[in-house]
C-alpha cells in the first residue's frame, strides 16, 4: 500500500512537471516553433497525468472500499463501529449505510429477543412434556396419543403392556402395525374421522391368553385450523374392578346365608312362642335355649365378620408385646378341657424346653390357638387325640406352634381353599357347625397383623396339622441386628 | 288319613320347630338331615309334599328335584324349597321336577303351614277331578 502510495506520488509529480513544461511550451506557442520533440513531451506529460490521476483514483477507491468493507464486516459480525471517515462524495452513501446498520441492529436485537423467548418456551414445553409423560408413564391406565395419520405420537408403558408391544419404540409407528388389536385401530380411527369430541366405550382386548374388558375413552385433539390433530386413548382394565365386585357379592351372599340361617331358627321358635305353641315348660325352655344358642352364634358370626373387616381395613390396634406361648397354650387348654371331654378326646402338650416367647397381641393369639383346638376337637371322633406343639426356630427367629388331630383329614380338593372366608367343607357341615371364618380370622391374625405364616398338612382320614409361626421379634427391631452383623 | 310331609334340611333346629309345627297341624312328618338321605326317605316313605333346603350337603335341594322328577314314584310330588341364599335359584332351577314354591329364610312356620295346606288341597282338587 505504502509502495503503491510512493509511485502515485511519484508519478503524480512527473506529470505535474510534465504538464507544466507543456503549459511553458504552449504558453510560449507562436514565439517558437513547436517541434515534433514539444509534441512528444507534450503527449508523454499528458499520458503521465491521466496514469497518475487513475492510479490515484484507484488507490482513493481501494481506500474507501476497504474502509466500507471492514465496516460491513463489523456489522456483519454485529460489532458497534462508528463510520468510517470518507471522502466527501461518499458521505451520503455511509449515511446509509449507517441507517442500514441501525436497522439491522433493531432487528437483531428483535430477533434475539424472540430467539431468548423461543428457547424459553422450549425449555418449558420440554419441562411440561416430561413432566405429563413421567405422569403418563406411572399410570396404571393405557394411554395412546395418535396424530392425524393414525401414527402413534406417545404410549406409556401400561399400554405396551396390556396391548403387548414395546412401547419406547413405538413413536411415529403406524398405529396398526404396533398394535394387534384390530377393533381398537378401528375405534381410534372412527374417532378421529368423527371428530367426536370424548367418547366412552366398552371394549374387549384380544389376542392375549385371555381377553381383558376394558372401559376405552377416547378424545380428539384440534389445531388452530379446526382440524383434528390427535387422538387421545385412554384404556382402563376392568378385570380388577370385576373381580373384586364379584367377591364383594359372593362375600354377602356368603354372609347372608351364614346370618339368615341361625336367624331362621330364631324367628321360627320365637313365633311359636308368640303363638301359644310351647305346651308345657319343657318344652318352652328348650325353645328359649335353642333361641339363646342360635342367637350366640349370630353373635359370633358378625363378631368374626367385624373383625375380618377391621384386620383387612387395616383399622384394627394390635397391642404388640412379649407372649409366652407356653402360658397361653395352658389357658387354652384349660378352656377347652371340658369340651373335650365330652368326646372323650384327650389334649397333649409337648412344648420344647426352650423360650417361647414372641412378640405379638396376646388376646388375638390366644383367639388362634383357641381357634385352632376347637376346630380339632370338632372335626375328631370320640376318643381320639390332640396334640399341641410348640417350639423356637432360632434360624428364622420365629416361635413355631402346631396343632395336630387324629380327625377326619381335609380332602385334598380343599386344602388350598380351607382359610378362605365361609369356606367350609361341605360334607363336614353335619359333622360339626361353624360359620366357615375361624380359619380365615386366624390366617388375618397371623399373616396380616403378625407377618407370621399359617398352614396345614392333612391326610384323609388319618388327622390334620394345622401350624403357625410367629416372629420373635419385630421387623423393626430385627433390622439392627441384621445391620449389626453385616458389620 | 293325614298327609305325610317329608322335611329335608341340614339344620336341626329347622328341622325341630317345622316338625313341631307340621305335626301340631295334624301332618305325619319324616325328616332328612341332608339331600341324599332326603332322596332315599322320599323313594321309601312316598310323601305327599317336600320341604328342603336349598344348601345341604351331599346334595342340594335342586339336585334332590331333579333326582325326584327322574322318578315316576315323586316326579308329581310337590316341592317347596327353603332358601338362605336369596335369589340363588335360576328360572332353569325353577324348572326343574315339581317345585311348587321358594321360601326365603328366615321364614315364618305359620305361613309355611298355610302354603302346605294350600298345595295339598290344590293336588288333592286335582286328583279328585282326574278321578272324576
Amino acid at each position: 500500500m505504502k509502495t503503491l502510495l510512493t509511485m502515485a506520488l511519484g508519478s503524480f509529480l512527473l506529470a505535474v512537471v510534465i504538464a507544466v513544461m507543456a503549459v511553458l511550451m504552449v504558453s510560449g506557442w507562436g514565439r517558437l516553433p513547436i517541434d515534433r520533440a514539444d509534441w512528444t513531451m507534450l503527449a508523454v506529460g499528458l499520458g503521465a497525468s491521466v496514469w497518475a490521476l487513475l492510479l490515484v483514483g484507484c488507490l482513493l477507491t481501494a481506500r474507501v472500499c476497504e474502509a466500507v468493507s471492514t465496516y460491513a464486516d463489523r456489522l456483519g459480525a454485529s460489532e458497534p463501529s462508528a463510520l468510517p471517515r470518507t471522502p466527501i462524495w461518499m458521505r451520503s452513501l455511509m449515511r446509509a449505510l449507517s441507517r442500514v446498520q441501525q436497522t439491522v441492529q433493531q432487528r437483531e436485537s428483535t430477533w434475539r429477543t424472540r430467539v431468548r423467548d423461543l428457547e424459553i418456551r422450549e425449555r418449558i414445553a420440554d419441562a411440561d412434556r416430561a413432566r405429563a409423560e413421567s405422569v403418563l408413564g406411572v399410570m396404571r391406565e393405557a394411554v395412546i396419543v395418535t396424530n392425524a395419520f393414525d401414527e402413534i405420537v406417545y404410549a406409556n408403558e401400561a399400554a405396551g403392556h396390556l396391548l403387548k408391544f414395546d412401547a419406547g419404540d413405538s413413536a411415529r409407528r403406524a398405529l396398526g402395525d404396533v398394535v394387534a388389536d384390530t377393533g381398537l385401530c378401528r375405534l381410534i380411527s372412527e374417532t378421529r374421522e368423527a371428530s367426536c369430541g370424548l367418547r366412552q366405550i366398552d371394549h374387549v382386548i384380544e389376542g392375549g391368553d385371555e381377553p381383558v374388558c376394558c372401559v376405552a375413552m377416547l378424545s380428539t385433539l384440534k389445531d388452530s385450523t379446526d382440524e383434528v390433530s390427535s387422538v387421545v386413548t385412554v384404556l382402563h382394565d376392568m378385570t380388577r374392578e370385576r373381580e373384586i365386585a364379584q367377591l364383594k357379592s359372593e362375600f354377602v351372599s356368603k354372609a347372608s346365608h351364614e346370618l339368615r340361617t341361625p336367624l331362621s331358627s330364631v324367628q321360627a321358635y320365637v313365633e311359636m312362642l308368640v303363638d301359644g305353641e310351647a305346651d308345657d315348660e319343657a318344652s318352652r325352655q328348650e325353645f328359649y335355649g335353642i333361641i339363646q344358642a342360635e342367637t350366640e352364634r349370630l353373635s359370633r358370626l358378625v363378631d368374626n365378620m367385624l373383625n375380618i373387616s377391621r384386620i383387612e381395613a387395616g383399622i384394627v390396634r394390635v397391642d404388640r408385646d412379649a407372649v409366652d406361648f407356653e402360658g397361653l397354650i395352658d389357658r387354652a387348654v384349660q378352656t377347652l378341657e371340658p369340651q373335650a371331654r365330652e368326646k372323650r378326646i384327650s389334649i397333649h402338650r409337648e412344648l420344647a424346653p426352650v423360650d417361647l416367647h414372641a412378640v405379638g397381641d396376646v388376646d388375638m393369639l390366644y383367639q388362634v390357638v383357641v381357634n385352632l383346638v376347637s376346630n380339632a376337637i370338632k372335626y375328631t371322633p370320640e376318643g381320639g387325640r390332640v396334640t399341641i406343639s410348640a417350639d423356637s426356630d432360632h434360624l428364622e427367629r420365629c416361635v413355631h406352634v402346631s396343632v395336630a388331630d387324629t380327625g377326619l383329614g381335609v380332602p385334598p380338593d380343599d386344602v388350598d381353599r380351607i382359610f378362605e372366608k365361609f369356606y367350609r367343607i361341605e360334607n363336614y357341615k353335619r359333622v360339626a357347625k361353624g360359620t366357615g371364618l375361624g380359619l380365615n380370622l386366624c390366617r388375618q391374625i397371623i399373616e396380616t397383623l403378625h407377618g407370621g405364616q399359617i398352614g396345614l398338612e392333612s391326610r384323609l382320614g388319618l388327622g390334620s396339622r394345622f401350624w403357625f409361626t410367629v416372629p420373635m421379634s419385630l421387623e423393626s427391631e430385627r433390622e439392627p441386628e441384621a445391620k449389626a452383623v453385616a458389620a | 288319613m293325614s298327609a305325610r310331609i317329608l322335611v329335608v334340611d341340614d339344620e336341626s333346629h329347622i328341622l325341630h320347630v317345622l316338625t313341631l309345627k307340621l305335626q301340631k297341624a295334624g301332618y305325619e312328618v319324616i325328616t332328612a338331615g341332608d339331600g341324599e338321605e332326603g332322596l332315599h326317605v322320599a323313594l321309601a316313605e312316598s310323601p305327599d309334599l317336600i320341604i328342603t333346603d336349598l344348601q345341604m350337603p351331599y346334595m342340594t335341594g335342586v339336585d334332590l328335584c331333579r333326582a325326584l322328577a327322574g322318578r315316576p314314584g315323586t316326579a308329581a310330588v310337590p316341592v317347596i324349597i327353603l332358601t338362605a341364599r336369596g335369589y340363588a335359584l335360576s328360572e332353569e332351577d325353577l324348572g326343574i321336577g315339581n317345585i311348587r314354591e321358594v321360601v326365603s329364610k328366615p321364614f315364618s312356620p305359620r305361613l309355611l303351614i298355610q302354603m302346605v295346606q294350600s298345595l295339598l288341597e290344590a293336588g288333592s282338587t286335582t286328583r279328585k277331578a282326574k278321578a272324576a
